[in-house]
């Protein structure tokens, strides 16, 4: 039998079109169309050009450093062995700088010590596609007191990994430069092993809302127009349904703040340039911006933003933390709708609204 | 490193001498952030980078 997809392909496409000329407005792309957002190739320049200058990127590390061991302390309440463990963007490894911080467990009881998380992570490889910003912090103490391997890709969404390969994998602040989460998710959780973690955290929706805003009104006052000068984010509500789509279960989405305070506008985009996350939209004008509206966008800021008598101005930077399981059958399973057999009322002693 | 003064940083630093400008053209342009249009605020901003451009000299 001629499987269909072969005999469809030899009919000449020319018997549907009475004339010789086709029209080919309705033609399809070819593999699976991909929405481009950003350009990979001006982020990876732009993380290998602020790793290089060691010292400033060393200093702006605060915020990949914070987000890091908050996740860590995500993986405190798994209570495993993890011989296998990737870190996905690794970014200056700044995971590894975490799993290797001891009392990490800020619930543990006072004096109690608790050994770092790496004693329980047998092997943990970073991987990320800028050399400079990968290898800065080879040579720091912490790479001894944890078995790590560096390695480099040349692209973040497409992963040369064995399916059933990782005991978990972790992410810090990176997947939200993904062009194609979706694919990157499925591709992530084909590499877990049955019953394993996928644990992230990224920036999110409301991100420096704050300099989105007042570089608009700045443009427009300006020059006439906007032009994105601020990446765009995934949304919160999008993060849950984006983890079920590439089959995770038992998933948690949480989201924080983290304000920071900057002198003024300035130190704030220095800042961002010096951790490499600078805009990175495909579309995006070519050179930097202009001084006037530089200058407009630091008075605007300020006006908005700046509260009576603050020594600097706030930015939030939005953290989506997310934990999804790979299936597995022995995991653990709701249980279906209606088969309580206990009232919950009865059991934590809750009352009624009415009661007096 | 050298202590070289990237352009940047000057230029923060001649703007912060102006505050008084700066927060004359913000609040022309906030009042009616909904309807900002170009040369909304012309007079306002020349004040502010005849401002920015003197304390630049200065410094």
């Amino acid at each position: 039998m001629i499987p269909i997809h072969t005999f469809r392909a030899t009919v000449p496409r020319r018997c549907f079109a009475a004339s010789a000329s086709i029209r080919t407005y309705a033609s399809q792309t070819p593999g699976n169309p991909m929405l481009e957002v950003f350009n990979r190739k001006t982020k990876r320049l732009q993380k290998e050009r602020a790793a290089q200058n060691v010292e400033e990127s060393r200093k702006v590390d605060y915020l990949k450093d914070e987000v890091a061991r908050r996740l860590c302390e995500r993986l405190l309440d798994i209570k495993r062995e993890f011989p296998n463990v990737l870190d996905l963007g690794a970014n200056s490894c700044n995971i590894a700088r975490a799993l290797t911080t001891p009392d990490l467990d800020l619930a543990a009881p006072e004096g109690q010590s608790t050994p770092p998380l790496a004693e329980r992570i047998s092997k943990l490889t970073c991987v990320d596609t800028s050399r400079a910003l990968l290898y800065r912090d080879e040579e720091m103490p912490f790479n001894k007191e944890i078995n790590i391997h560096r390695e480099l890709i040349p692209d973040l969404e497409t992963l040369p990994y064995q399916p059933n390969t990782f005991d978990a994998v972790l992410s810090s602040l990176s997947i939200h430069w993904i062009n194609d989460l979706p694919a990157l998710l499925n591709q992530v959780n084909t590499m877990l092993k049955p019953d394993a973690p996928f644990i992230a955290a990224m920036f999110g929706g409301d991100t420096l809302y704050e300099l989105r805003g007042s570089l608009q009104l700045a443009d427009m006052e300006r020059r006439g127009g906007v032009s994105p000068h601020v990446s765009p984010l995934a949304d919160v509500k999008d993060v849950g349904s984006l983890l079920n789509r590439a089959g995770f279960k038992m998933l948690t989405v949480d989201v924080e703040d983290i304000v920071v305070e900057f002198p003024d506008t300035f130190a704030l985009m220095q800042d961002l340039q010096a951790m490499g996350e600078s805009n990175a939209i495909l579309h995006r004008e070519a050179g930097p911006l202009s001084r006037e509206v530089l200058l407009a966008n630091e008075a605007i800021y300020r006006s908005l933003h700046m509260e009576e008598g603050a020594p600097g101005i706030p930015a939030t930077f939005r953290l989506i933390y997310m934990i999804g399981w790979k299936e597995d059958k022995n995991q653990p399973q709701p249980l279906e709708r209606g088969s309580g057999e206990m009232n919950l009322s009865e059991l934590l002693g809750g009352g009624d609204f009415q009661k007096p | 490193m050298p202590t070289k003064t990237r352009p940047v940083e000057k230029f923060a630093r001649a703007t912060a001498q102006c505050s008084v400008q700066a927060a004359a053209y913000g609040k022309c342009v906030v009042t009616d952030y909904n309807s900002v249009h170009k040369d909304m605020c012309a007079k306002e901003f020349m004040k502010l980078k005849d401002c920015v451009l003197a304390a630049s000299k200065k410094g």
